[in-house]
């Protein structure tokens, strides 16, 4: 098996989980696929550290932040100004939203600035657990918590009020 | 909204299991005490839930294709990425060989090569400037005028040399135990007007005379003098008179 094969088998099954997180995280399709396939060459190239029979999707998800980062870097922009909640409809009790269906969740989700989305969506959508979430982010522990903790405040108070 | 003791961030790692067994029941008991806390809880195991069954950004259609395509086009053999840059040298050298340090050095090693046998790789045996002319004349090269002797050294003879790219008269002179290679390369070189090097102990001199590149290798310093002021003196009365 070439080592272009052995890259695909333990790859390319999870082009889809990447490509969805790319989606959730840049919000379009175009810049969505860029990211795909940035982040392929990028593991294809460093294939050979990789270190077979560890955790391939979480150093995968590692390459495709990595590769946000400097998509970021370049354009000399941070994730962390992409700010502000979108305006959502009428507000509405957060449980309710939650009862409701996911369109107000998705249009919530978009609104969050990206660092938290990504804890977010690494968590909730991927099912990673914290320490693998602090290795893709490359971030201690703490770090994830709190993100994914303000991510999940800001989506309740974009989804309704905030119940005290 | 927190009451004292709240913390909302453990209580999100409580939800998401990511809780020692000691602060998960320290979170548990809080829990057990406030109303706010609880509501957090609800709503993000809610969210969690919700969450699961939002569905997938469709995967674009062709993007495995895509992805596979641009990956075999990085893995092309390693022989096929460098072809460009081999290209690139090969037009480097190809332009270097008509330049006057590849020519030198080219000449040079012939020079060595020559005189280093038993016996020298000669075609044509004869110590008369006239007669190694017509040799060369014969086989389809017009010498420039050559002198016989020069400098305490003399003519032995003379082959063609499959120098460079071209076909290149290589005349012998040797005396007291000093040797010397005039070379006749036809064609463009490229060069200063009277290049000089020397490599590896030889003197090698690229003179233009007429129209024709003469070069010169000894190790003789005082008989390339001798032979450069004679073959400027052959060809100034070789001139056409104005």
């Amino acid at each position: 098996m070439t080592r272009e094969q052995r890259f695909e088998a333990e790859a390319l099954p999870h082009l889809r989980a990447l490509y969805a997180t790319a989606y959730r995280m840049t919000r379009n399709a175009h810049d969505a696929e860029d990211l795909v396939q940035e982040t392929c060459l990028r593991a294809y190239r460093a294939f050979d550290r990789y270190q077979p029979g560890t955790n391939i999707r979480a150093w995968l998800f590692t390459i495709l932040h990595r590769a946000r980062t400097d998509s970021f870097r370049r354009s000399a922009r941070s994730p962390q100004t992409v700010e502000l909640i979108g305006d959502g409809p009428a507000v509405a009790p957060a449980q309710d939203a939650l009862a409701r269906g996911g369109e107000d969740i998705v249009r919530a989700m978009e609104g969050l600035p990206e660092v938290f989305r990504t804890a977010v969506v690494l968590r909730d959508l991927e099912d990673f657990t914290y320490e693998e979430i602090a290795r893709i982010l490359e971030v201690p522990i703490g770090t994830v918590m709190s993100r994914i903790h303000r991510g999940r405040a800001l989506l309740r108070a974009a989804l309704g009020t905030r119940t005290t | 909204m927190s009451a004292p003791g709240c913390d909302g961030p453990r209580v999100t790692a409580y939800v998401d299991g990511a809780l020692t067994a000691e602060a998960r029941a320290e979170v548990e008991a809080h829990l057990a005490t406030c109303a706010s806390c609880r509501e957090q809880e609800a709503f993000e195991r809610g969210l969690r839930e919700k969450m699961r069954t939002l569905p997938a950004p469709p995967l674009p259609s062709g993007l495995e294709e895509r992805v596979s395509r641009r990956l075999r086009r990085r893995s092309l053999p390693s022989a096929v990425r460098w072809l460009p840059l081999a290209a690139c040298v090969a037009l480097v050298l190809v332009w270097a060989r008509g330049a006057a340090p590849f020519v030198a050095w080219e000449l040079m090693r012939d020079h060595v090569h020559c005189f280093s046998k038993a016996r020298l790789p000669a075609q044509v045996w004869t110590s008369d400037a006239r007669e190694i002319g017509e040799w060369y004349r014969a086989h389809g090269t017009e010498l420039p005028l050559v002198p016989s002797s020069a400098g305490g050294l003399e003519l032995v003879g003379g082959r063609f040399c499959p120098l460079l790219d071209r076909r290149v008269a290589h005349l012998y002179y040797e005396g007291n135990k000093r040797r010397l290679s005039l070379y006749m390369v036809p064609g463009p070189a490229r060069f200063a007007s009277g290049f000089g090097l020397r490599v590896r102990g030889e003197d090698v001199r690229l003179l233009r005379t007429g129209g024709t590149t003469v070069a010169l290798v000894s190790e003789d310093a005082d008989a390339l003098d001798a032979f450069q002021h004679a073959l400027s003196v052959s060809v100034a009365e070789a001139a056409p008179v104005p």
